[in-house]
């Protein structure tokens, strides 16, 4: 990935480029060239045509369809190429728009509570200077703060809970278990990944919730505590299983190098593989943090959806909402600004669940190096 | 999101719809012709059927014509459709189960009379025809005489009560449901409401408030409206303030501008935007307000009536020395038409250029069948709701369309 790149090469690409398309172009049959071109302007065309709404969508989307089925027949090679590219194409497009579609939504709020800093506008500052989520009174306030101090404070319990439980686990299953005892529980973890969340929070919500409430003495149930234990609960197949592969990873050669300088088992752990494989513990720990950020279902039936800054802010007993939470319990009955700022809690999520999964990657990709370097 | 989505695939199908129906009219309108005798009636035989395949011609006018009615002849009747509140779906999905059923007379259970019984209300048809053959056929729609083939269908989606107020303003679906008023559902004033919509009341809610056993046993089974905004604003914070054990109130709320969040501050606190700093949680559904109820002590909620049980205990209210009961025999009591808490159930219809008076005659006709003593004890009733007094069952009746 280097960016710069000097404009003489540059050209030189260029001129490499047309000429291989020319080449193309001449090398290939004109009925397949025809055809693939009908095919891709179709495919925009029934793009454009959904973006429009147009009633000629079909028309357009089943021209591309037998413009593939002539091609599959006729030049199947080209014709899959032509294909799996579209189809990659569409995905990322796809995304593109969800992304830039809930950033649109969430515009008119932030624009409507643009602030002022030193004279600069700086839009959505209100929603982030105060602390009140009031949307059905006469002047609505849609501070998104108590929902990120819920956020924050279910993801630290659940990473507490996540972290070194499913890293100690990583380590037994990939160090110290008998190859049987792996082979039953390593897929058992796996499968404990699959229990759908709402689960989760039916268990929390009709057994767990009611118990603190009576062992704490709270008013009522819902507190970020439990959900935070329930989440990293959720999170917790996620960061076995990854740590595992990264604990796994590490070469045999060097712990063997290890003992054989005559280390015991305990000390090639502590002093070789969990060092080696730190990077990849902590990519597991973050994509563990990402899932316990986005967690929805779990929340939402657990907390009081009654946004408030929870007092003192470290006070976990009592539970109110997250960004999640706030989105799941409102979607349906929020219109104009409020819905605009359910969009905004979306982007935040959006964000910062974007910042950890590129954070792990990178982690991921040095300790790759690192590893490739070792050998 | 996800309704965003419903509402644009919601649009796909019906323009499809449209399309397919409006292909079939014009077929059909032909066939008149070149037969040159049976003109108009045929019609409304030809569309109902719904086997036609969907022809792609594109016809881009016939998509503002929304509203089919049996006077344009050529074209059948198109399906009736309905969303909106989970309050008002029992009544609504109730009624199109029966008009759907089409029983026949005979049936006894959902229709007319045989040896078994009769259905409620029986006396006032006294019919031979089935039953969405009856309601319908007073409209002019051609009777099919055929068990669960209505003369067209009809279909309540469930959503939200915003969601249906929106909905029938976007032209998606004939029928809103919504268990607050649109004015304070969409935020619009009483004329833009009066301009857009007509607003038929086929049923009411009692918003009773409940509170957990162990309060109700304490001895709390009746609190004044005062007490209770009190509650609800912060200011009493302890059962022991209103006599009761010392403990902490649990406040129940529900979720931020649901109908029954905006009706309750409307009739409780007397503004639909008055604040309740009191409320400890919000729930979306009746269900998971009776479960909190349930599973903690010293819980207060409001909700529907549906969902109360012997966990989940009415109070008595006392409304400036009126007292409220919650027993069906006392001199007042919460089913009544002037309980303050009672909601009116809203099923909202689009005026159009095509109907100025907001109810077409299918519409009418659907509606008419609710607004039968036989409607309001299967449907109103039958769901734990509360049916209408006969001056409003009148006055609901004057918004209907004349019967043919």
């Amino acid at each position: 990935m280097i960016l710069l790149i000097d404009p003489g090469e540059w050209r030189s690409a260029l001129t490499y480029r047309v000429a291989r398309s020319r080449e193309f172009v001449d090398d290939t049959e004109p009925d397949a060239l025809a055809v693939g071109a009908l095919g891709s302007l179709a495919l925009v065309g029934a793009f454009a045509g959904f973006l429009a709404m147009s009633e000629y969508t079909p028309v357009a989307l089943l021209t591309f369809l037998l413009a593939v089925g002539y091609g599959w027949v006729r030049h199947q090679e080209l014709a899959a190429k032509g294909v799996t590219l579209a189809m990659t194409v569409s995905t990322v497009l796809i995304l593109a728009l969800i992304t830039v579609f809930i950033f649109v939504e969430a515009w008119p709020v932030l624009a409507d509570r643009t602030g002022r800093v030193f004279g600069i506008p700086v839009p959505g500052l209100e929603m982030f200077t105060t602390t009140n989520w009031t949307p059905a009174v006469a002047e609505p306030k849609y501070s998104m703060l108590p929902m990120i101090q819920g956020t924050i404070l279910v993801t630290i319990i659940a990473t507490a809970v996540a972290g070194p439980l499913g890293v100690a686990a990583a380590l037994f299953l990939s160090e110290i278990a008998p190859g049987p005892v792996r082979e039953v529980v390593k897929p058992g973890v796996e499968i404990l990944a699959g229990i759908p969340s709402i689960v989760y929070g039916f268990l929390g919500f009709t057994v767990l919730s009611p118990w603190a409430s009576d062992q704490f003495d709270l008013v009522g149930q819902g507190t970020y505590l439990f959900v935070g234990v329930v989440v990293g609960l959720m999170a917790l197949p996620t960061v076995v299983s990854v740590a595992e592969d990264a604990i796994n990873s590490v070469p045999e050669s060097m712990k063997s190098g290890s003992l054989a300088l005559g280390t015991t088992d305990w000390q090639a752990m502590t002093t070789i593989t969990i060092p080696a494989a730190f990077s990849g513990v902590s990519a597991a720990v973050l994509l563990g943090v990402g899932r316990a950020i986005g967690e929805t279902m779990a929340a939402t039936v657990m907390l009081r959806n009654t946004p408030t800054i929870a007092e003192p802010l470290y006070n976990v007993f009592y539970g109110y909402d997250t960004l999640t939470s706030l989105i799941a319990a409102n979607y349906g009955s929020s219109n104009g600004f409020q819905k605009d700022a359910l969009f905004l809690a979306g982007c935040i999520l959006f964000v910062s669940v974007l910042v950890l999964s590129i954070g792990s990657q990178l982690i991921e990709q040095r300790m790759e190096q690192q590893l490739g370097r070792g050998e | 999101m996800t309704s965003d989505q419903e509402r644009s695939s919601g649009r796909v199908s019906r323009r499809n719809f449209l399309l397919s129906s409006a292909a079939v009219g014009t077929a059909a309108g032909l066939a008149g012709c070149s037969g040159g005798s049976d003109g108009g009636d045929g019609g409304s035989d030809g569309g109902s059927d719904g086997d036609s395949t969907p022809e792609p011609t594109p016809t881009p006018e016939m998509d503002g014509d929304d509203e089919s009615t049996p006077a344009s002849g050529s074209s059948g009747p198109s399906l009736l459709t309905g969303e909106g509140s989970s309050t008002v779906y029992p009544i609504a999905n109730k009624g199109s189960s029966y008009w759907n059923g089409n029983a026949p007379p005979s049936d006894g259970e959902y229709w007319g009379s045989n040896d078994e019984g009769s259905v409620p209300g029986w006396s006032e048809f006294e019919t031979d025809m089935y039953l969405a053959d009856y309601f319908a056929s007073q409209y002019g729609f051609e009777p099919t005489g055929e068990r669960s083939n209505p003369p067209y269908r009809a279909t309540i989606g469930l959503s939200h009560s915003g969601t249906g107020c929106e909905a029938v303003t976007d032209g998606l679906v004939d029928i809103g449901n919504s268990s607050g008023p649109i004015t304070a559902e969409l935020g619009w004033s009483e004329e833009k409401a009066s301009e857009e919509v007509v607003d038929h009341v086929l049923g009411r809610d009692g918003q009773p408030v409940v509170v957990s056993k162990d309060i109700y046993d304490a001895g709390i089974d009746q609190l004044t409206g005062e007490e209770i905004r009190k509650i609800y604003q912060d200011e009493i914070t302890n059962w022991s303030e209103l006599g009761g054990p010392d403990q902490e109130i649990f406040c129940i709320g529900r979720a931020v501008g649901s109908g029954t969040d905006t009706s309750f501050r409307l009739n409780m606190l007397g503004d639909a935007e008055a604040e309740m700093p009191g409320i400890d949680t919000r729930q979306g559904q009746n269900q998971g307000v009776a479960q909190l109820v349930k599973q903690n002590e010293g819980a207060i909620a409001y909700m529907a009536l549906a969902f109360t049980s012997e966990q989940v205990l009415p109070i008595a209210i006392d409304f400036e020395g009126t007292v409220f009961k919650p027993d069906k025999d006392a001199e007042h009591t919460i089913f009544d038409s002037d309980y303050p808490l009672n909601r009116d159930l809203h099923m909202y219809t689009k005026i159009t250029e095509d109907t100025p008076s907001g109810t077409d005659m299918r519409e009418g006709a659907f509606m008419r069948m609710f607004l039968t003593t036989f409607g309001q004890k299967v449907f109103v009733e039958g769901n734990n709701y509360i049916p209408l007094p006969t001056t409003d069952i009148e006055a609901e009746m004057e918004k209907l369309p004349d019967t043919v």
